[in-house]
Order: C-alpha cells, then sequence, then structure tokens
C-alpha cells in the first residue's frame, strides 16, 4: 500500500516538478550564508569601517568638544618621534621572535617528520601543538615564576652553580621575545609539519642515493619544500606578534612598551581614540601589506 | 640521527611546559611569595573558593563559551553546507572574508568593535562580548566542518538521491550523520576559542562584567597571589581537555576516507 | 521493462559544449556501453539520464514517460559507481534497504528484499557487517544489490568497474552480465575500457567531443568504423591515404588498393582503415592488396606477436600476428603484407 502512495508521488511529481522543489537554489545558499556573514559584518566589518572613520577624528567624540575631520593622527609618526623608536622595538622584537620560532620549529618539524612514526608521532604533534590552543595569557604569565627573581631559572641554576648571582631577566626585551616564541613555535612546527609530511620518502631516498649527506638533504631538500610552510608559519607569527600588547607588559615590565601597549593606552588610559584608531590602521596597512605579499605561498600553505 | 631528532623534539616539549607546569606547581605551594623550598599546601584552591570576583569571571567565562559554542556552530556549519557544497558566484570572495577573525590582530579587531559599539549604541557588557566571541569562532567552525565536508565524497548523497532520496533527505539520512563528529569537533573548537580569548574581552568587559582571563591580566597587573596560579591552572586543564575531545571527534590525522 | 530514449540533447557549461545535439535509443533489455575518452561527454549524457544534470536542449524519456524535468529522485533508475558510494555509516542490510525505506517498504518485507538481493549478488549472510570491512569487489557488488533491489526501469553504470584489478574486474564483468540477462534491465555503461564495453554490450556508442560519433552492435563498430577517431579509439588501425580511382584507391607510392564497401566520388581524398590483425605476410604475388615494407620493430608478447614496419615512403604500418610456430620475423626483414578488400573501410577524418 504505502510503496503504491510514494510511487504515486513520483508520477505525480513527473507532471509537476515545480512542487517537489520549492525553494530555488540561490534562495537556500544566501538563507544559509547570511547568519554568519551578517554576523561578521556586524561584528567585525562594521566595526573596522567605524574605526577608519574615528583616525580622521580630532578628538574622541564624546563630552561637547567639536569634531573636525583631519589627518593629523596619521602625521603622528613625524609629530612625535618617539613613536619611531617604539616602532622600531615592535619590529625587532617581531622579527627575533619571527627568526627563534623558524630555526627551532623548522628543525623540530624536521624531527617530527623523519625521526619519529606512527602512535608516537601522533602524540607528539598533539603535545606539542596543545599548548597553542590553551590561554595565551596564562603562559605569559607562567613565564613570570620561570623568570623572576629567585624563580624557578634562579632555583636550578644556582642548585648547580650556588655561587653565582641571579640569572633573572624578568622585564627585559629577552623575557618578551622568550615568552613570544613560547607562544607562537607550535604554530610554527605545525605549519613547517603539514609542508613537510607531503614530501615522498623516495625524494629523500634518490638524494641520498646520489650521496647527498644529511646536512645536504636538510638545507637542499627539506629547507627548499617546506619553505611554503616556513613562511606562512613566519607571516602568521609576525603578524600578531607586532600587534602584541599584553606579552611586553607582562614580561617587559617598564622596558615593555610597544606599537601594541601604545595602542591599548589610547583606548584604556588615554582615551584618544582618534589617535589609537590612527595606530591601528597605521598597523592594519602594515599587515595586509605583509598578507598581500606572501599571499601567494599562503594561499598554498592553507590548502595543501 | 633518529635518536638525536628525538631528543630535540624532548627537549622542546621541556620548553613548552616547562613554565606552564611550574605555574601549576606554584598553586599548590604553601608561599604566597612564590618562595622555595616548595611546601605542598591546598590553601590558594580554598582561598579561591571564597574569592567571588574570579569565581564570578570564571562562571561568566563558560557561560560565554557555551552559548558562543552553540551559535558559532549553527552558523558556521550553516556557512559551510554552502561553501562546501554549492556553486555561485563569488564564493571565493566569501571565503576571503572569514579570514579577518583569524588573521587581523585581535588588539585593532577588539579596539574596532569597541569604537562601534559605543558609537552605535550596542554598548559593552555580556551581549556585546558574545557578539565578539562568536564572531572568531565562526571562521574555525567553517574550516573544521568544511574539513569535515572534504572527506564526505559528495557521490555518496548522489547515490541517495538515486535510491529515491530527496536532496533535503540525503542530507539528514547520510551526510550529517557522517558529518556529526566534525560538527561536535568544531562545537569544542569554538568552546575552547571563547574560554581562551582575552584581548577582544579585555577591551569589550565592563567593570561589572568581566571574564576569567580580563580578571587575571587585571590581577597580574595589579600584583597577585598564588590564587590567580589556582584559576590559571583549572582554566588550562578546561581547555586542553577541550582540544583533546576536540583531536579525538575530528581525527585531524584520519584521511583513510578521503578521495 | 523500459527503453530510454535521448532526443537532440544538449549542454553547455560556460561557453564550452559538453554534449551537442545527442539523439539516442537504448531500447528494452539492451546493455550499451557509451565509450570515449574523457572529456568525450560520456558521463554527462549518463548523468543527463540519470537526472544530476539537466540538458540545456532535448528530451529525455524513459518507457515512453518524458523526465526530462523529473529530479533524480523521481526517475526510479539503479545506480552504480565508480566509487561504490556505500553509506559508511550503515550496515550492508541498511545500505540496499535505503531505496526499499524510500519506497515504503519496510521491517520483514524488506529483510525478505534485501536478502534476496544479496543471494544474487553472491553475499549472503554479510547483511549485519560494515562496508569497512569489506573487499573492493564485495562493496562493489552490494553496491549492485542496493542498485537492483527497488526494481529500477534502468540501471546506469559509471565506470563501476575502473577501481577493481584486473581479476576482479573480469569476475564482475561475469556477474554483471549474468545478472543483466536474467532480469533483462535496460543497462547503460560508462566506461573508457574498450574490452569491457566489446565483452559486455549488444550495443557500443562511440562518443568523441560531444558527439556520438558512431553507434551499433559491438561487431560492427569495430568492423566497420564510420570515422577515422572510432577506428582508433575502439581497438588499432592502419590508416591508408590515397585517391580514388575507378572504385579503387591509389596510395601516394602508386600501389592500388582494392575496397569492398562505398567509396567516395572517383579523384577524392580518401582515408582508409585496415586493423593490423587482418594483415598477414605472403609469400606468393597473386592478385589482392599488396604493401612492401621493413621491420623496424618486433614486439614478443608470448600468445601474441605486433610487429611494427616502414614502407618506403616512411608510412608506418602494424601488424598482429598469432604465435602459431614460434617463428619470429626478424627486424630489418623486407616482407609483403596482404589484406582483403573486405577488411578494408574507408573512414572520415
Amino acid at each position: 500500500m504505502r510503496s503504491d502512495t510514494i510511487l504515486n508521488d513520483a508520477a505525480r511529481g513527473s507532471s509537476d516538478p515545480r512542487q517537489r522543489r520549492p525553494i530555488p537554489a540561490w534562495v537556500a545558499t544566501t538563507a544559509l550564508l547570511l547568519p554568519t556573514y551578517g554576523w561578521l559584518t556586524l561584528a567585525v566589518l562594521l566595526p573596522l569601517l567605524t574605526m577608519f572613520v574615528f583616525s580622521f577624528m580630532s578628538a574622541t567624540p564624546m563630552g561637547k568638544t567639536p569634531i573636525v575631520f583631519t589627518l593629523k593622527h596619521y602625521r603622528a609618526f613625524i609629530d612625535q618621534p618617539y613613536l619611531i623608536n617604539i616602532a622600531w622595538t615592535s619590529l625587532v622584537i617581531g622579527f627575533w621572535t619571527t627568526l627563534l620560532c623558524a630555526v627551532f620549529g623548522f628543525l623540530a618539524a624536521v624531527a617530527l617528520a623523519r625521526a619519529t612514526v606512527g602512535r608516537m608521532r601522533e602524540t607528539l604533534l598533539v603535545l606539542l601543538l596543545l599548548p597553542f590552543w590553551t590561554n595565551g595569557l596564562v603562559r605569559v604569565f607562567s613565564w613570570t615564576m620561570v623568570l623572576r627573581e629567585n624563580g624557578f631559572l634562579d632555583g636550578v641554576v644556582h642548585m648547580l652553580l650556588p655561587d653565582i648571582g641571579s640569572v633573572s631577566f624578568l622585564y627585559t626585551r629577552y623575557a618578551i621575545v622568550l615568552g613570544l616564541v613560547h607562544g607562537y613555535l607550535p604554530y610554527m612546527i605545525l605549519t613547517c609539519y603539514i609542508a613537510l609530511s607531503t614530501i615522498d620518502d623516495a625524494i629523500i631516498e634518490a638524494a641520498a642515493s646520489l650521496g647527498a649527506r644529511w646536512w645536504t638533504i636538510l638545507l637542499r631538500i627539506l629547507l627548499p619544500l617546506a619553505a611554503p610552510g616556513l613562511i606562512s608559519g613566519a607571516v602568521l607569527t609576525f603578524v600578531p606578534v607586532i600587534g602584541s600588547f599584553m606579552e611586553p607588559r607582562i614580561l617587559g615590565g617598564k622596558v615593555g612598551v610597544t606599537m601594541g601597549t601604545v595602542i591599548e593606552d589610547q583606548f584604556t588610559q588615554a582615551f584618544n581614540w582618534p589617535l589609537g584608531a590612527a595606530l591601528s590602521f597605521t598597523l592594519l596597512a602594515v599587515v595586509l601589506a605583509i598578507f598581500a605579499t606572501f599571499s601567494g605561498v599562503l594561499r598554498r600553505g592553507t590548502t595543501a | 640521527m633518529r635518536q638525536l631528532g628525538r631528543i630535540y623534539l624532548l627537549a622542546i616539549l621541556f620548553f613548552l611546559y616547562t613554565p606552564i607546569l611550574v605555574m601549576m606547581a606554584m598553586g599548590f605551594n604553601e608561599s604566597q611569595l612564590y618562595e622555595l623550598p616548595f611546601r605542598f599546601s591546598t590553601r590558594w584552591y580554598v582561598a579561591l573558593m571564597d574569592n567571588q570576583q574570579l569565581l564570578k569571571a570564571g562562571m561568566n567565562s563558560i557561560i560565554i563559551a557555551v552559548i558562543t559554542a552553540v551559535i558559532a556552530t549553527c552558523l558556521g556549519t550553516m556557512a559551510s553546507i554552502a561553501l562546501s557544497r554549492r556553486t555561485f558566484r563569488g564564493k571565493s570572495l566569501l571565503q576571503l572574508l572569514l579570514l579577518p577573525p583569524i588573521a587581523i590582530p585581535w588588539l585593532i579587531t577588539g579596539t574596532a568593535m569597541l569604537v562601534f559599539f559605543y558609537w552605535s549604541g550596542i554598548g559593552r557588557g555580556m551581549h556585546a562580548l558574545l557578539i565578539g566571541h562568536v564572531a572568531l569562532a565562526i571562521p574555525y567552525v567553517v574550516l573544521v566542518v568544511g574539513t569535515g565536508f572534504n572527506t564526505i565524497r559528495a557521490d555518496l548523497e548522489e547515490a541517495a538521491m538515486s535510491l529515491g532520496s530527496t536532496p533535503i533527505h540525503a542530507f539528514f539520512a547520510v551526510t550529517l550523520p557522517l558529518l556529526f563528529p566534525s560538527i561536535l569537533g568544531a562545537a569544542l573548537f569554538a568552546f575552547a576559542v571563547s574560554l581562551d580569548q582575552f584581548v577582544i574581552s579585555y577591551f569589550l568587559a565592563t567593570p561589572g562584567y568581566s571574564t576569567l582571563p580580563v580578571q587575571i591580566y587585571s590581577a597580574i597587573r595589579k600584583g597577585f597571589t598564588p590564587e590567580i596560579n589556582a584559576i590559571s591552572t583549572l582554566l588550562l586543564l578546561g581547555s586542553m581537555a577541550a582540544i583533546l575531545i576536540f583531536a579525538r571527534f575530528a581525527k585531524p590525522g584520519d584521511v583513510s576516507d578521503k578521495r | 521493462m523500459t527503453n530510454v530514449n535521448v532526443n537532440a540533447v544538449a549542454k553547455t557549461y560556460g561557453t564550452t559544449p559538453v554534449l551537442t545535439d545527442i539523439s539516442t535509443d537504448f531500447p528494452e533489455g539492451s546493455f550499451t556501453s557509451l565509450l570515449g575518452p574523457s572529456g568525450s561527454g560520456k558521463t554527462t549524457l549518463l548523468r543527463i539520464i540519470a537526472g544530476f544534470i539537466r540538458p540545456d536542449e532535448g528530451i529525455v524519456s524513459i518507457g515512453g514517460r518524458d523526465v526530462t524535468h523529473v529530479p533524480v529522485w523521481g526517475r526510479n533508475i539503479g545506480m552504480m559507481f565508480q566509487s561504490y558510494a556505500l553509506f559508511p555509516h550503515m550496515t550492508i542490510a541498511q545500505n540496499v534497504a535505503f531505496g526499499l525505506g524510500r519506497r515504503g517498504i519496510h521491517g520483514a518485507e524488506a529483510r525478505k528484499q534485501v536478502d534476496a538481493a544479496l543471494e544474487m549478488v553472491r553475499l549472503p549472510g554479510f547483511a549485519d557487517r560494515m562496508p569497512k570491512q569489506l573487499s573492493g569487489g564485495q562493496q562493489q557488488r552490494v553496491a549492485l544489490a542496493r542498485a537492483m533491489v527497488i526494481k529500477p526501469s534502468v540501471l546506469l553504470l559509471d565506470e563501476p568497474l575502473s577501481a577493481l584489478d584486473r581479476r576482479l574486474r573480469q569476475e564482475m564483468q561475469v556477474e554483471l552480465l549474468r545478472i543483466q540477462r536474467e532480469t533483462g534491465l535496460t543497462t547503460i555503461f560508462v566506461t573508457h575500457d574498450q574490452e569491457e564495453a566489446l565483452t559486455l554490450s549488444d550495443k557500443v556508442a562511440i562518443l568523441d567531443k560531444g558527439r556520438i560519433v558512431q553507434i551499433g552492435d559491438p561487431e560492427t563498430v569495430y568492423e566497420k568504423p564510420l570515422t577515422r577517431f572510432a577506428a582508433e579509439f575502439l581497438g588499432d588501425s592502419n590508416f591508408l591515404r590515397g585517391k580514388v580511382e575507378s572504385g579503387t584507391v591509389r596510395l601516394a607510392d602508386g600501389t592500388v588498393v582494392h575496397v569492398t564497401g562505398a567509396l567516395p566520388a572517383d579523384g577524392a581524398q580518401a582515408t582508409l582503415a585496415v586493423r593490423p590483425e587482418k594483415m598477414f605476410v605472403v609469400k606468393d604475388t597473386s592478385p589482392g592488396n599488396r604493401l612492401t615494407a621493413r621491420i623496424t620493430t618486433v614486439i614478443y608478447a608470448g600468445q601474441a606477436l605486433s610487429y611494427i614496419l616502414e614502407t618506403a615512403d616512411g608510412m608506418q604500418v602494424k601488424l598482429f600476428a598469432q604465435n602459431r610456430d614460434g617463428n619470429l620475423l626478424k627486424q630489418g626483414e623486407t616482407v609483403v603484407l596482404g589484406w582483403s578488400a573486405d577488411h578494408t573501410v574507408a573512414v572520415a577524418d
């Protein structure tokens, strides 16, 4: 009985197919996409647009001060030369963090891809990546336990060499870089590992059969083949690092003044939103320029 | 060579986990000034139980993370269906638009939200935090669910249709059950993203309504006690658990069903 | 049981025509292979018949019913996919019962039909296993059972055997043919394997660049190819070019070739196709088609021998021979090749 109804349905479908697909495809597609993109518009795109407008205002539009539109905040680097030094500090910190992450991360990825197999490799990979998905703030905070005077580091050093003074370097730029490397190393390992894991073992064997020693294989084969992963890892490290503010604050103390902390101050302390907005957009321009430069590599790196 | 590689990996793990373990250990140390020698004590966890401010912030964090996970997973999965299974014009542009929340430094996104929410009258507080957290989590959901879609062959739905399924029935009978682990993984991922989010929360929190990371930050800057270590330990264990369960569900290494 | 008719079907993607003006009939109970290189449109044609793709123009009818605007799920087709497309989260029984469920058949009745279908593909007792636990060949049998259990009006096969290794493939060919003959189901089979097409089908359609260049029973298509493409794609061919002269063709070097079939008008250029296995080495000088050539390559393949030869003016000729006496022709030897006028076919370029 029931099968008959279905067959009748199918037969009716043939006479009037439109009844069977009441929703045109584009309506369904739009309905599926609208909530997500509506949300992103409200939460990300409109805010960026608003901030762009704010960056041209003469003062924060609160209170009675008349607002005029001006370019003066974009001239801040000329008007306030100390900003140049701060920007330079940010770039230096970004450079060293990225370099250290690249060296140690690439080697770790090579070790992971070539020296481990199976379940051991899976476990190590999860362990290496796990810290990346824990709270960055807490991880930075944990370094203060290690680096402070009479902290863990001092304790270990004094156990081995009792006569030496404190080796604490909390509240220095080294501490900032150390904390940032700790934060972004897992990511670099991941991008390099993804690139390396696609390399066919036969390529390594072919190189070895041609007489290449391990350092030749490392530098002439693995490094170039992992370059896309290395570059996307470097970009995705450098970009957040030059925008960081809580790492310099917590680990750098008084020396931890960077673009990030200056921007934060404009919004939370100095209340000069237009200046903060202009500095943010200057930073965003740098970020976008970096993404544009490496967009080809990044696209390959993420789809591989 | 092989041995050297493994020793190097252990050294990296040592570097990654030492500060975290030290921080956790200090939560169980008697001394308020983190002084050694280590004397085991649970007094900071007891003190934490009385710290209403931290507990409330912790509760806020969990509530926000749960709501974020639910909303972001629903919206992101819908978008992922369209992006993975349908063809339409402007698709690559839409995929590109998923990147800003991930790629632009959160400092910029966060301050921009602050400016816009202030200017538009949305204001700050719980609803503002939710708007921000969901926006940050959606791209991850789309990516995770999209990866799940890639492991499901499109011809399974075609096979179902050839057997008499309408596209909607084929989706619910075939694709959705196969996609379920990815969706669950995406929800856990969104939960972890929200739970760990500090920068955005920092700009959108109010004195009366903040999340745990915001409270921890202000505590660190004001001078802190091992209570912070105690709550931080709980926070880390929470997000690690979420990510490990995620890894179990999404099986990032499992591509055996791939075409 | 029903026939399938395709009338003036055309499909264009963007500006690329994939199918141009396809009209053909798949008679009731026939087994037709769609054969062609990748990009020839054979899969598109199958998917149009299945209903996954809507043609821009033309009409598809199944059993006399116009189904052009009927979606896949209303067409009552059985389909097999290259990847088997078994639902990985369902047992074998649930897979086979899926289509029955869509037709409102549940419970004991469904169970009975599922068991019968699994019996038919010789997999009784596999009902409660998961697809992953089965080998590729077994999975494809399940796919066949799943397609057949719904008693479809037409069976559509999209290269279902190409993922199997050689031995399993031959086994499945026999199975497929047996079941098709038993049920008398109209079957359309997409393949790029010419041997498979010739073995299985009672009709072969050769597609090239979105057109059916020739359709007919395997023997006719093989023995009397209509175009150079058909002759080349199905099997191997030697091509001789020359000018038509009073019922014969004169090649560039003056050799006269006799042809039984039709030829273009006198004075026109003609291309003649001769199968390499239809040629043989002749010792006498009796009349008939003759060609002198020197052996350049000898390929020894056990039961069969292939030679590549070159004529004085540089034309390459292939010769296939059975290894009857173990005596091979030597490289560098010059021989005279003969073949029958019946086996010489004028083809369109």
